[in-house]
């Protein structure tokens, strides 16, 4: 009679650490985008660096990945800096207006992966 | 920045510290994986005298299986609130404004009132039986609350980011 009960509370906790992975669930992969234009702002700052880029049709919050991993993937602060220019493939949030979420930047001439 | 926050929230994500975490190439991620960690070793060691008190493991002293797991607990207790409260900081006046977070600190509000009642009037009841005693009621009914609100904890705080 116990031992269920501890069997799935171990499992419930297994389950929780097999699924931290977190932060796609709310935008719309079925609808990806690729925002192109000058960067207008840039926080190069954790949880994720996020910039806001001047797209043909609007400005564009663009949510990038954890400041580490972008620093060692070589995408350094001063090539997401205010005034360059990046083209963003993504996709639109389903809760935030105008943000979307970078599956991969292309800066420099360099394309690095965002997740 | 989350203004529709108390203006503690908004100060402290606002404050020296909380920029210092988020443009800080590393705190923020060595709290990530510094709370996951402490979770690791509270989890196991609360889970250990949670299962005693359940009844599991009766061949042991009781009280020397508190003793012991205690210390590990409240150890990976403080290591949790550390880097939950760095974890927090970055992102102050938004994270304060999240349902779910407000269910987890409300959660562990409620495991540590059974913590404190458990070590003020049961654990004095138990600490000195003897193995393979039956427990009072007490004890079981505090192992399975506590292990219970703790995985809820748990499970609210990985939810905080998708909600």
């Amino acid at each position: 009679m116990r031992h269920p009960v501890i069997a799935l509370s171990v499992l419930a906790l297994l389950s929780g650490t097999a699924a931290a992975h977190h932060g796609w669930g709310s935008y719309d992969a079925s609808k990806p985008v690729t925002v192109t234009g000058p960067i207008l702002t840039s926080k190069y700052e954790n949880p994720h660096a996020t910039i806001t880029v001047r797209g043909s049709d609007k400005v564009w919050t663009v949510t990038l990945a954890p400041t580490f991993r972008m620093t060692n993937r070589g995408a350094l602060a001063e090539m997401i800096a205010v005034g360059k220019t990046i083209s963003a493939y993504g996709y639109p949030s389903t809760v935030e207006k105008d943000e979307m979420r970078a599956e991969r930047i292309t800066v420099g001439g360099k394309t690095i992966e965002m997740r | 920045m989350n203004d529709a926050a108390p203006a503690i929230f908004v100060a402290l994500e606002a404050s020296a510290a909380g920029a210092a975490i988020r443009q800080s190439t590393w705190i923020y991620m060595a709290a990530n994986v510094g709370h996951i960690v402490s979770l690791v070793v509270f989890a196991g060691a609360v889970a250990v005298m949670d299962i005693r008190m359940t009844g599991a493991l009766a061949a042991t002293s009781p009280g020397h299986v508190l003793k012991m797991a205690r210390r590990f607990a409240v150890a990976a207790f403080f290591g949790l609130t550390i880097t939950g409260a760095t974890l927090f900081a970055a992102e102050a006046s938004h994270v304060i404004m999240n349902p779910i977070f407000q269910l987890k600190l409300a959660l562990i509000g409620l495991a540590l009132l059974n913590i404190t009642w458990f070590e003020y009037f049961t654990a004095p009841q138990v600490r000195a039986l003897p193995p393979l005693t039956p427990l009072p009621v007490a004890a079981r009914r505090a192992g399975f609350i506590s292990i219970g609100l703790w995985i809820a904890v748990a499970a609210a705080g990985r939810t905080i980011a998708y909600l």
